[in-house]
C-alpha cells in the first residue's frame, strides 16, 4: 500500500497557515521588521493575520502593505509556511479595495517604461532622470524617491541587437540543441551587455539561442497587488513560450526574479493550472541552474582562463526562493583563481520597486545597509549579483559596480560581449 | 558537486556538518528552515532527569539501556564532541564553560532551577550554588521575560531575588520589541550605557543581576562586560521563549566555522524523498521552485529532527512517518497510547520517544535489524529511544550524535 | 458564614440563567445569580456557537424550529456585537437521501423558517472548500454566536440594575420549610466561607446539572444529559455555517466561529454530566462526516476537542437521545410536585434563552405580584465596556470598514489592533488577545484562574494553544495580583500555569497529530527545556487549590 503522506499533498497557500507552530523564527529573520516597526513581521501578517482574513469582507489590516515580499520569511521557516505568498494575496486584496496608486501602476509597468525610455533617445531620458531638480518634482508628485537606484536606459535594445547582429556560429557545429532566453525587462531596456554575455555563453557551449516574443513576467505587477495585470502578462507569455516548453526545450533566464515567476510566483498566485503554465514552469531555469546541470552531466565546456580576484557574492532573494541553492558559485567556483565570498546579508532592501516608493525608501537603504557595509569591506571594486534591481541597489548604497556572474563566465571563456 | 549531504539544520546537523567539513567532504547541508537552536535555551543539557552528575549518568545508561542514543556512540564520543564544542566556541569568542561533572544549576524564565552541563559563559553567574543576592530586571517592553514572577518563584525556593523593570530609553523606543530587537539595541554601546546606569541604581545588595538572554547577537561578552562595568555587578543571561538569542548565537558561529571549513548550508530546501538499491543510497530530492532539486549522494547524515523538528511525522490515522528518507520508525503501535493523561506527567509522552533505530554505526536498520542503508547515519531527535526532553539531555545527545555520525561517515571511526 | 436576601435566585450562570437574571432586573425584580464555576463554565461555554435558523429542526420538531426562527431575528437585534452575520448553508451531499430536501423546504414554508434555494455554482463560489458533488444547496439565516460574550453582556447589564452576581458560590443544598423553597446555601469556593442566600423564589437554570438541584429539594427531574463532541479546526474552513440537508444526526455540521470552524456534534446519553470522555471513535466518525462536506477536512490541522452536555428534558421514554423534543420546558414544581417556590427551566438551546428566560420570568413575576412585560426582545444589550475598547481611537480607525459593522465581523480584532498600532502588545499572539485586554480582565473579580481569563478574552483558544501565553498570563497575574504582598511560598501563578496547561492538554489530546502534535512538542520544549516549571514548587499538583482569589481545580 502507498501511504500518501499528508504534508506532501498540495495545499493552498492559505491553507499552509495550519503548518505554523508560532516560533517567530521568521519574525527573527525578517530584514523588514528588523529597521522598522511599521512592519509587524512576517508571522503577524502571514499566518497570524490571515485567520482574521475573511474572503467575502473588507480589508481587516494594512501592515502587510509594509512587506517587502523579499522572501526570507519562507525561507528561515521550519514548518513551510507559505507566508510570502500569502502576504502578496492580502497585498493584493488591499489595491483591489483601495484601488492601486498611480506611482505603483507606473513603476510596476518596467516593459512600458522600457520601451519609453531606451532607444537612441535614450540619453535625454536617462540626464532627464539623473536630474536632481527633475527627481525633486517627481517625488513630490509621484511619490518615487528622489535619491532611489534608477537604472539607465539603453540607447539600443537586446532584441534589436540580437536580430541585427551575424547568425550565430555554434561552436560545436550544429548539435539541434536549442535553448529559449527570457531576457526580462532589465537585459532588453537597460543591460543589455547582460543579454548579449548569456547568448555568448550558449552558443559557446553548442547551443543555438531562440527568442521568441516575450512580455515582462510581471513580478512587479505581482509586488504591486495588480494581480488582473499580472495574470495579463503570465498569459501572454505562456501563450508565447508554451510551444517549446511543449518540445522540451528549456527557458533559461538571467535574471533570477522573472525565472522565478515563470516557475512558480505567477501560477500560484494567480492560480493559474493549466497544462501550458506548468510546462513553462518546469522548463525554466536559472542560468547557473541550467549550466550547473550541463557540469554535471559533463556537458559544460571548462575552458576557462583563470581569474584571480576574490570578488563578493550576494546571493538575491529571489534566488535563494528558487530553492536550487548557489548555482552561481557552483559554476564560478571551476574558475581558477576565481573566488567568491558570499555576503549571507538576508536582502539589499530594493526587492524590486519597494526601495524606489518615497514611504519605503529609508527602509529599503537600512535593510541593505549590513549589505553595503559587507561589500564596503571587502575591498574588492565589484560585486556579483544575478538580480538586476538588487545590482542597483548595492551600487547605490555600496558605491562600487555590480556585475551578473554571467558576465564573469562569458569573460573567463574570454567571450567578448 | 557536493555529495556530503547532511539533513538538518538543528544542533546535531551543525556539528555533524563541521565533523564531515573538518575531513574534508565539503558537506552540503540541507534544511527545510532554520530549527531547533532557535527554539532552546542554548545550553548544552547532557542529563538532567535526576540529581547524578551528567558522567554519572552516562555511564549507567550505557549499561542498562542499550538503545539509548548515548548507548549507541559511548562515552568517549560524548567527551569528544563536548571538547571539539568547546574549542569551537572558544575560537569564536562565545565560549561555552562546565563538564560531565556536574550539572550547574540555572534560573529559568520562570524562576525554576534547569540543569545544564555546559552554558554559554554569558549564563555563568546565574549559578545558583555560587551564592549572592539576585537581582532579576528586564523590560515591560518584552512579553518573554517578567522579573517579579521570577523573582518570586526563586524566593520561594531560598534564593534571594529581587526582580524590577528598567525603563527604554526614549531613543529606543518603537511599537514592538523581539529578543533580537533587543539582541540589536544591546549591540549598541548607547543603549548599553544607558542600562547599565538603571542597573547601578537599582543594584542594592545584589551582586548580580539576571536580564533575558538578548544580550547581544555580535560580541556578547563584550556586552556583558560593559554591562558589569557601568553595573558594577556580575550579569549573566536568562534564556528566553523563542525565537532564542543564544540559539541565534550558536546556528551564527556553526554556519561560520563550517563553510570555513568547506561545507555549505542551503536553508529552505527540504529534502522530501531518497532512492538507492544494495543498502546504499545514491540520489535524494529536495524541494524546490516547479522542479524538486536532485542531488547524488555519496554520504548522508540524517539530521532532521523528531516530533518538533519535522523529521518524525504523524497523522490523523495513527500513521508514524520519517519524512526525508523514509526510513522505518519505532513509535508505539496504537494511538492509544501515544500520550499520558497529564501533560506534565513525569514520564512524558510515548510518541515522544518515536524514531529511527540505528546500529553502533548510526546506520538506519529496520524492522529487523536489518541495515537499510550503509553509507546513511543518524543523529540526533530523529534517533529513537529516547524523550530528550524528559531526560533533559536533548541538546547533548544532538550534540554528542551529530559529531559522532559525521565522524563514522568520515570514515574516522573504526 | 455570609447570609444576603434578595428576591429572586438564580442558580446557573449560563444563558438562560444570566439571561433569566436580566429580564428579573428589568422588570424591577431584586435577584442575585449563583455559578459553581464562572459564567459559561457549563454547556454554554461548550458548544459550537450557531444561531440556529430553525432549519435544522423543520421537519423533526417544528416547534423548536418555530421558536429558533422567532429568536433569531430578536437576538441579531438585541445583541448584533455577539453575532456574526455568517449565514448558513444546507447542502445535498452525495451521500444523502435526496428525497428530504423537498420536505426541508416545504417544512421551512410552514415553520417560518426563511430559505432560498441557490445553485451550487453560487454554494461553491462562497465556500471553495465545499464538496464539489455537492447536488442542491440552500441559503437559511444561520449565525454565530458568541456565547461567552453574550452571557457576560446579559450579566453585566443585570449588575447595572442592581443584580448580584456570585461566580465560584456551589450550591450544597435547598433550604425547604415544609412545602417551600426559601433560598439555597452555598460554598464559596475561593474562600471556602459558606454563604446562605435567602430568597422568595429559586430558579433552577442549571440545564444539565438541573436533576442535581432538584434532587436537593427532593424533587426528581428526568434530564438526561446528552454528550455532544465537537472538533475545531485551526482555521475557518468554512465562512457560512454549512449544514447537511437531511435529518439531524452526527457530524453533519460545521459552525464558523471566531477564528476557527467547528465540526459536530456526536449525540451519546450519558449518567452524569460531570464525567465523561471523548473517545477515538467519536473523533472517527466527525471526521469522517465532515469528509462529506469539506473533502479533506480530516487531514487538516485540529485544534481540539471538546464536548457539551445538552439538558435534554425527558418527559416520557423517547427512542434515543436525538427523538427528545429540541424543544424547552418549563417546570413549575409548585403545580407538578407540590413545592413552591422554586421552577426549573430545561431543555432547549442557546438561540432559544432569551425566550426561556422570558417564559420563566413571566412565571416566576406573577408569582410575586409583578405585573411589568417583559421588555428583553426589545431593549437591546449593552456592549460590554472593556478599558481596551473605550479608549480613544486615532481617527485612523474610520480605515477600517469592520469596525462599523454592528454585526461581530472574523476581521473586527485584527482591524483594532491595526487601528490602535497595539501589536506590540499582544499576548496571545495567535487569538490578538492584548495586554490592556487581559489585565482588564484579571482585574476583574469574577476571574479565578487563566481559564477564566480565556473564556473572557480567547486566551490561549489559537493554534499554540497556550504555548507562549500561557506563561506570559501567569506572570501578569502575578504583577496584578501578588506583585505586592509577597506571601511566603509559591506564587499562585505558578499553579495557574500548570492548571491551565493540563487544561489545554486536555482538549488538544483527542484530536493531536501532525501539525498540532509538533505544536505541543514545541510548548513542551517551553515549558520543560526553557522554563523548567516542571522543577518549580506547586506545579503539577493533583489536588484541589483554593486560594484568596483563584480556583484551581483537578484537570483530567
Amino acid at each position: 500500500m502507498t501511504i500518501i503522506p499528508e504534508d506532501h499533498i498540495e495545499q493552498s497557500l492559505e491553507q499552509s497557515l495550519d503548518h505554523c507552530i508560532k516560533c517567530n523564527i521568521c519574525t527573527a529573520a525578517c530584514p523588514v521588521s528588523a529597521v522598522t516597526d511599521l512592519f509587524p513581521g512576517p508571522k503577524y501578517v502571514g499566518p497570524q493575520a490571515q485567520r482574521f482574513r475573511h474572503e467575502r469582507q473588507s480589508s481587516p489590516d494594512e501592515s502587510v502593505d509594509y512587506c517587502s515580499g523579499c522572501r526570507v520569511c519562507n525561507e528561515v521557516c521550519p514548518t513551510g509556511v507559505r507566508i510570502a505568498e500569502l502576504n502578496a494575496r492580502a497585498r493584493a486584496r488591499l489595491a483591489a479595495e483601495r484601488g492601486i496608486p498611480l506611482r505603483n501602476r507606473l513603476i510596476s509597468r518596467s516593459g512600458l517604461i522600457g520601451r519609453l525610455g531606451a532607444g537612441p533617445h535614450a540619453p535625454l531620458a536617462n540626464a532627464l532622470l539623473g536630474f536632481k531638480p527633475l527627481r525633486l518634482v517627481i517625488e513630490r508628485t509621484l511619490g518615487i524617491a528622489r535619491e532611489a537606484p534608477l537604472p539607465a536606459f539603453s540607447r539600443y535594445t537586446f532584441r534589436a541587437w540580437f536580430h541585427r547582429r551575424r547568425a550565430p556560429q555554434t561552436t560545436n557545429g550544429a548539435s539541434g540543441r536549442q535553448v529559449v532566453y527570457f531576457h526580462g525587462c532589465s537585459a532588453n531596456y537597460y543591460e543589455p551587455w547582460i543579454g548579449k554575455a548569456v547568448v555568448a555563453v550558449l552558443e559557446h557551449n553548442g547551443f543555438e539561442v531562440l527568442l521568441p516574443r516575450q512580455r515582462c513576467c510581471g513580478l512587479p505587477l505581482l509586488s504591486n497587488g495588480d494581480f488582473a495585470a499580472a495574470r495579463r502578462a503570465h498569459e501572454a507569455n505562456v501563450a508565447f513560450l508554451a510551444p517549446y516548453a511543449l518540445r522540451n526545450i528549456p527557458i533559461v533566464g538571467a535574471s533570477t526574479s522573472c525565472t522565478l515567476t515563470l516557475k512558480e510566483e505567477a501560477p500560484e498566485l494567480l492560480g493559474m493550472q493549466s497544462d501550458a503554465v506548468r510546462a513553462v514552469a518546469r522548463q525554466t531555469f536559472d542560468i547557473f541552474e541550467f549550466l550547473r546541470t550541463l557540469y554535471e552531466r559533463g556537458e559544460l565546456r571548462t575552458d576557462f582562463r583563470p581569474i584571480e580576484r576574490t570578488l563578493p557574492y550576494h546571493p538575491p532573494c529571489q534566488l535563494r526562493a528558487h530553492r536550487i541553492g548557489r548555482p552561481a558559485i557552483d559554476v564560478l567556483e571551476l574558475i581558477p583563481g576565481l573566488r567568491l565570498v558570499e555576503t549571507h546579508a538576508s536582502c539589499c532592501g530594493i526587492a524590486g520597486t519597494y526601495g524606489l516608493k518615497v514611504e519605503k525608501y529609508r527602509i529599503s537603504m537600512d535593510v541593505g545597509a549590513p549589505l553595503f557595509e559587507t561589500v564596503r569591506r571587502s575591498g574588492a571594486d565589484l560585486a556579483l549579483c544575478d538580480s538586476e534591481t538588487c545590482r542597483w541597489q548595492i551600487s547605490h548604497g555600496a558605491g562600487v559596480a555590480a556585475r551578473h556572474p554571467v558576465e564573469i563566465l562569458a569573460e573567463a571563456y574570454g567571450l567578448v560581449t | 558537486m557536493r555529495t556530503t549531504i547532511v539533513i538538518g539544520a538543528g544542533l546535531s546537523g551543525l556539528m555533524g556538518a563541521l565533523a564531515l567539513a573538518e575531513a574534508g567532504l565539503r558537506p552540503l547541508l540541507l534544511a527545510k528552515g532554520q530549527g531547533a537552536t532557535h527554539w532552546t535555551a542554548g545550553t548544552i543539557d547532557v542529563w538532567g532527569a535526576d540529581e547524578r552528575s551528567p558522567r554519572e549518568a552516562l555511564q549507567t545508561i550505557i549499561t542498562s539501556r542499550p538503545g539509548h542514543p548515548y548507548a549507541l556512540i559511548g562515552v568517549h564520543a560524548v567527551e569528544e564532541a563536548i571538547t571539539r564544542f568547546r574549542a569551537l566556541t572558544e575560537a569564536a569568542r562565545y565560549p561555552y564553560v562546565g563538564g560531565l561533572e556536574r550539572n550547574v544549576l540555572l534560573p529559568t524564565a520562570a524562576g525554576a532551577l534547569r540543569p545544564a552541563a555546559l552554558l554559554p559563559v554569558t549564563m555563568a553567574a546565574g549559578d545558583v550554588r555560587l551564592g549572592g543576592e539576585m537581582l532579576i530586571a528586564g523590560f515591560r517592553e518584552l512579553r518573554d521575560f517578567y522579573p517579579p514572577f521570577i523573582a518570586a518563584n526563586l524566593a520561594a525556593q531560598g534564593i534571594a531575588a529581587r526582580g524590577v523593570y528598567l525603563t527604554m530609553p526614549p531613543a529606543f523606543r518603537r511599537r514592538e520589541y523581539t529578543t533580537v530587537t533587543f539582541a540589536r539595541m544591546f549591540d549598541d554601546p548607547a543603549f548599553r550605557s544607558e542600562i547599565g546606569r538603571q542597573l547601578r541604581a537599582q543594584r542594592g545588595n545584589a551582586t548580580r543581576i539576571g536580564l533575558p538572554a538578548v544580550l547581544g547577537l555580535r560580541d556578547p561578552l563584550e556586552v556583558v562586560a560593559h554591562m558589569q562595568n557601568e553595573s558594577g555587578a556580575q550579569v549573566f543571561e536568562i534564556p528566553t521563549l523563542p525565537p532564542s538569542v543564544p540559539g541565534i548565537r550558536l546556528f551564527t558561529l556553526f554556519q561560520q566555522a563550517i563553510e570555513r571549513a568547506g561545507g555549505r548550508l542551503q536553508i529552505g530546501s527540504e529534502v522530501i524523498r531518497g532512492e538507492g538499491q544494495d543498502r546504499r543510497l545514491t540520489t535524494i530530492w529536495s524541494e524546490a521552485a516547479a522542479r524538486q532539486q536532485e542531488h547524488r549522494v555519496e554520504r548522508v547524515l540524517l539530521a532532521t529532527g523528531g516530533i518538533a523538528g519535522g523529521g518524525i511525522r504523524t497523522d490523523h490515522a495513527g500513521i508514524v512517518r520519517e519524512t526525508a528518507l523514509d526510513l522505518p520508525v519505532r513509535a508505539p503501535a496504537n494511538r492509544a497510547d501515544w500520550f499520558a493523561p497529564r501533560f506534565l506527567d513525569p514520564h512524558g509522552h510515548a510518541i515522544y520517544t518515536a524514531g529511527v533505530a540505528t546500529d553502533a554505526h548510526l546506520r538506519p536498520l529496520g524492522a529487523a535489524d536489518e541495515v537499510i542503508y550503509d553509507n546513511v547515519a543518524v543523529a540526533g531527535a530523529a534517533l529513537g529511544g529516547a524523550d530528550t526532553v524528559r531526560e533533559r539531555s536533548r541538546s547533548g545527545v544532538s550534540l554528542a550524535t551529530g559529531w559522532a555520525a559525521g565522524r563514522i561517515l568520515a570514515g574516522l571511526v573504526s | 458564614m455570609r447570609t444576603l436576601t434578595t428576591d429572586v435566585l438564580v442558580i446557573g450562570g449560563g444563558a438562560t440563567g444570566a439571561g433569566a437574571l436580566r429580564d428579573l432586573t428589568l422588570r424591577g425584580i431584586r435577584c442575585a445569580l449563583v455559578e459553581k464555576g464562572d459564567l459559561t463554565h457549563g454547556t454554554t461555554g461548550r458548544y459550537h456557537g450557531l444561531l440556529h435558523s430553525g432549519g435544522r429542526y423543520v421537519v423533526k420538531d417544528p416547534q423548536s424550529a418555530e421558536e429558533c426562527a422567532r429568536e433569531n431575528e430578536i437576538l441579531r437585534k438585541i445583541m448584533p456585537h455577539c453575532i456574526e452575520d455568517t449565514g448558513g448553508l444546507f447542502v445535498v451531499t452525495p451521500a444523502d437521501d435526496e428525497s428530504y430536501a423537498d420536505r426541508f423546504v416545504a417544512a421551512c414554508r410552514r415553520t417560518g423558517v426563511w430559505v432560498e434555494e441557490i445553485p451550487v455554482r453560487e454554494a461553491l463560489r462562497r465556500e471553495p472548500l465545499l464538496n464539489p458533488r455537492i447536488r442542491r444547496a440552500f441559503a437559511v439565516r444561520d449565525g454565530a454566536a458568541d456565547s461567552f460574550l453574550a452571557t457576560h453582556a446579559n450579566a453585566d447589564d443585570a449588575r447595572r440594575y442592581g443584580a448580584q452576581v456570585l461566580t465560584y458560590h456551589r450550591v450544597v443544598g435547598l433550604e425547604r420549610v415544609g412545602d417551600r423553597i426559601i433560598g439555597a446555601v452555598c460554598e464559596d469556593l475561593r474562600s471556602g466561607e459558606t454563604v446562605r442566600i435567602h430568597a422568595s423564589f429559586t430558579i433552577n437554570a442549571t440545564g444539565a446539572w438541573a436533576g442535581k438541584i432538584a434532587a436537593m429539594a427532593g424533587l426528581h427531574i428526568s434530564v438526561v444529559p446528552g454528550k455532544g463532541t465537537m472538533i475545531a479546526m485551526n482555521h475557518r474552513i468554512v465562512n457560512t455555517v454549512v449544514n447537511r440537508c437531511k435529518m439531524p444526526a452526527d457530524g453533519d455540521i460545521i459552525v464558523p466561529i471566531h477564528t476557527v470552524a467547528v465540526l459536530g456534534t456526536t449525540d451519546i446519553a450519558v449518567p452524569d454530566p460531570d464525567v465523561y470522555d471523548i473517545t477515538p471513535e467519536e473523533v472517527r466518525l466527525i471526521l469522517e462526516e465532515g469528509e462529506c462536506l469539506v473533502p479533506g477536512v480530516s487531514r487538516m490541522r485540529a485544534l481540539r476537542a471538546w464536548a457539551g452536555v445538552r439538558p435534554l428534558y425527558r418527559e416520557q421514554d423517547a427512542g434515543s437521545d436525538r427523538d427528545i423534543p429540541r424543544t424547552y420546558k418549563l417546570l413549575d414544581h409548585e403545580t407538578r410536585d407540590g413545592v413552591a417556590g422554586i421552577v426549573s427551566i430545561v431543555g432547549g438551546k442557546w438561540t432559544t434563552y432569551r425566550l426561556m428566560a422570558e417564559h420563566t420570568v413571566d412565571l416566576v413575576a406573577q408569582r410575586l405580584g409583578v405585573t411589568t412585560p417583559c421588555r428583553t426582545a426589545d431593549l437591546p444589550v449593552e456592549p460590554l465596556h472593556d478599558s481596551a475598547a473605550s479608549a480613544p481611537r486615532s481617527s485612523a480607525r474610520t480605515q477600517f470598514a469592520i469596525l462599523a459593522s454592528p454585526f461581530y465581523m472574523l476581521g473586527h480584532r485584527l482591524a483594532e489592533v491595526e487601528a490602535d498600532d497595539s501589536y506590540g502588545d499582544l499576548i496571545c499572539e495567535c487569538e490578538l488577545v492584548t495586554r490592556a485586554h487581559l489585565e482588564a480582565a484579571i482585574r476583574s473579580d469574577g476571574t479565578a484562574n487563566l481559564d477564566d481569563l480565556r473564556r473572557d478574552t480567547r486566551l490561549g483558544m489559537g493554534p499554540c494553544q497556550g504555548g507562549f501565553c500561557t506563561y506570559r498570563a501567569a506572570a501578569i497575574w502575578h504583577e496584578l495580583r501578588n506583585g505586592t504582598a509577597q506571601a511566603a511560598g509559591a506564587p499562585p501563578a505558578t499553579a495557574l500555569i500548570g492548571h491551565f496547561l493540563q487544561e489545554r492538554w486536555k482538549g488538544v489530546t483527542p484530536t493531536l497529530w501532525g501539525d498540532q502534535l509538533r505544536q505541543e512538542r514545541l510548548n513542551e520544549l517551553n515549558y520543560l527545556e526553557t522554563l523548567a516549571i516542571d522543577r518549580l514548587p506547586a506545579t503539577g499538583r493533583d489536588t484541589i487549590v483554593q486560594g484568596r482569589d483563584y480556583v484551581i481545580e483537578e484537570v483530567v
